[in-house]
């Protein structure tokens, strides 16, 4: 990817910087977070919390788990929907076949995906510390997780979000496709989630280790092999 | 590491498509068979023939949108299997899809594009103006219908001012103005200097200068004045 303006052509940082604002514009108009992703997050946590009683034990050690299982699906929906929007009248063909960095789409639509479940992981973060009297221990390791768990979510869908639009039965292809990948941030983010939350920073700090690595791996990817996975 | 490919030169010659012995196959479906097709800079070439015949499929080959299963060719200049981004760069392919975002205004999909391409926003007014539909610029793209929908798609064509302009059934579903809008583009293309190749059903605009070949079967079976 170039990150450096050609002369009359924009960097690519500056063409992912107009797809994030393009799909936030268009997230905040379309209200699918506030309409679909809250309400289905909520749903999960309030059905769980009936599942499982009163019981103040059994709500603290599962609420990290049902929080991460809420930010996973919701990312699956989040990612369909950032492409959802492309297919609509054609224009993923349009942007396949504009003069730009193709890193730069993915770069863009991944900081949408990102922005999106951060707010969300914010509403669903004050639910479970309501609902299930979730402790916050150490609020920056905490906050960590959720940021780079979220991260690399964002990326995995948008990497496979555009393999699923070739397929005739996306919907059901794209959640086999993800799903088994993002695994390791489902346990990298529970654990540091439940460590975090008992305050046991340094324990924390190795499974935000991998969720780092693991950004850093799917964004390096996706920059790399995006272009080749949007063409024909 | 991608170059920008705009200001790659292009190489001097005089013909933008020349496409030599292409076939695509779907699976095992043949949708053009051996098709050869060339067209000098600045000409206009209208493809006719019934549904089925290979004409979509052959714009969206010379468009880089589609890789040809054999054959290759060059398109005002770059090869077509090497250089796709640089024919990206100077190419543009209608089609009844228009490519806009549905919860965007007008404005706001042309100012997108102005900002992926680095094109300055200052044209915008003059291009829906020139298009018609300066009046609704601010107006979101799901509450349009096709035929206001293509004339934004054309605004945007506008303001890109491609060197090859590839428009397959730009007639589709559209009403009088939007006919106009596509009419006057193409009458404008000569003087231009842009290259059109055009898929369509439709009567050619009324004196447009142009030369019309037939497809049938995934062939360019003969050309007509």
């Amino acid at each position: 990817m170039s990150a450096v303006a050609s002369p009359g052509r924009p960097g690519s940082f500056r063409q992912a910087a107009a797809i994030l604002a393009k799909d936030l514009r268009i997230e905040v108009r379309g209200r699918h977070a506030a309409g679909t992703l809250l309400p289905f997050a909520a749903t999960l946590l309030i059905a769980f919390g009936f599942a499982f009683g009163p019981g103040r034990e059994v709500l603290e050690r599962t609420a990290p788990g049902l929080l991460w299982m809420a930010v996973l699906f919701s990312a699956v929906m989040a990612s369909r929907r950032a492409y959802q929007t492309e297919t609509e009248d054609g224009a993923l063909e349009g942007l396949l076949l504009a003069p730009i960095d193709k890193a730069a789409v993915f770069l863009g639509k991944a900081a949408a995906v990102t922005v999106e479940l951060l707010a969300l992981v914010v509403a669903v973060l004050v639910m479970v510390v309501a609902l299930f009297d979730l402790s916050i221990g150490s609020p920056l390791p905490l906050v960590a997780a959720f940021a780079l768990g979220v991260v690399g979510l964002a990326a995995v869908g948008s990497l496979f979000g555009v393999v699923a639009e070739s397929a005739r039965t996306r919907e059901a292809v794209f959640p086999m496709l993800v799903l088994p990948l993002v695994t390791p941030v489902l346990i990298a983010g529970v654990r540091a989630t439940d460590l975090a939350a008992a305050g046991r920073t340094s324990e924390a700090a190795q499974w935000l280790g991998l969720l780092l690595a693991f950004d850093v791996v799917f964004l390096s990817i996706g920059v790399l092999v995006f272009g080749y996975l949007m063409e024909d | 590491m991608q170059r920008p490919a705009s200001h790659v030169s292009a190489p001097p010659t005089t013909v933008a498509v020349d496409l030599v012995g292409v076939t695509r196959l779907f699976g095992t479906v043949p949708a053009v068979v051996r098709a050869d097709l060339r067209v000098e800079r600045g000409e206009t070439v209208v493809l006719r023939g019934p549904n089925g015949a290979g004409k979509s499929t052959l714009l969206r080959i010379a468009a880089t949108a589609l890789s040809p299963t054999y054959g290759g060719g060059t398109v005002l200049g770059f090869d077509l299997l090497r250089e796709r981004e640089q024919i990206r760069a100077r190419a543009e392919l209608m089609t009844h899809s228009t490519r806009l975002y549905e919860d965007l205004t007008a404005a706001e999909n042309l100012r997108l594009w102005c900002r992926l391409l680095g094109i300055g926003p200052e044209g915008i007014d003059a291009a829906l103006d020139r298009v018609g539909m300066l009046e609704v610029a601010g107006e979101r793209v799901r509450g349009f219908s096709q035929g206001m929908r293509q004339r934004v798609a054309i605004a945007r064509v506008l303001l890109r001012a491609p060197e090859l302009l590839l428009l397959d059934e730009p007639y589709t579903g559209l009403d009088s103005e939007a006919r106009y809008a596509v009419d006057d583009l193409l009458r404008r293309a000569p003087s231009e200097g842009r290259t059109v190749v055009l898929a369509t059903h439709h009567p050619a605009p009324q004196g447009l200068e142009h030369r019309t070949l037939h497809m049938d079967g995934g062939r360019i079976v003969r050309e007509a004045p």
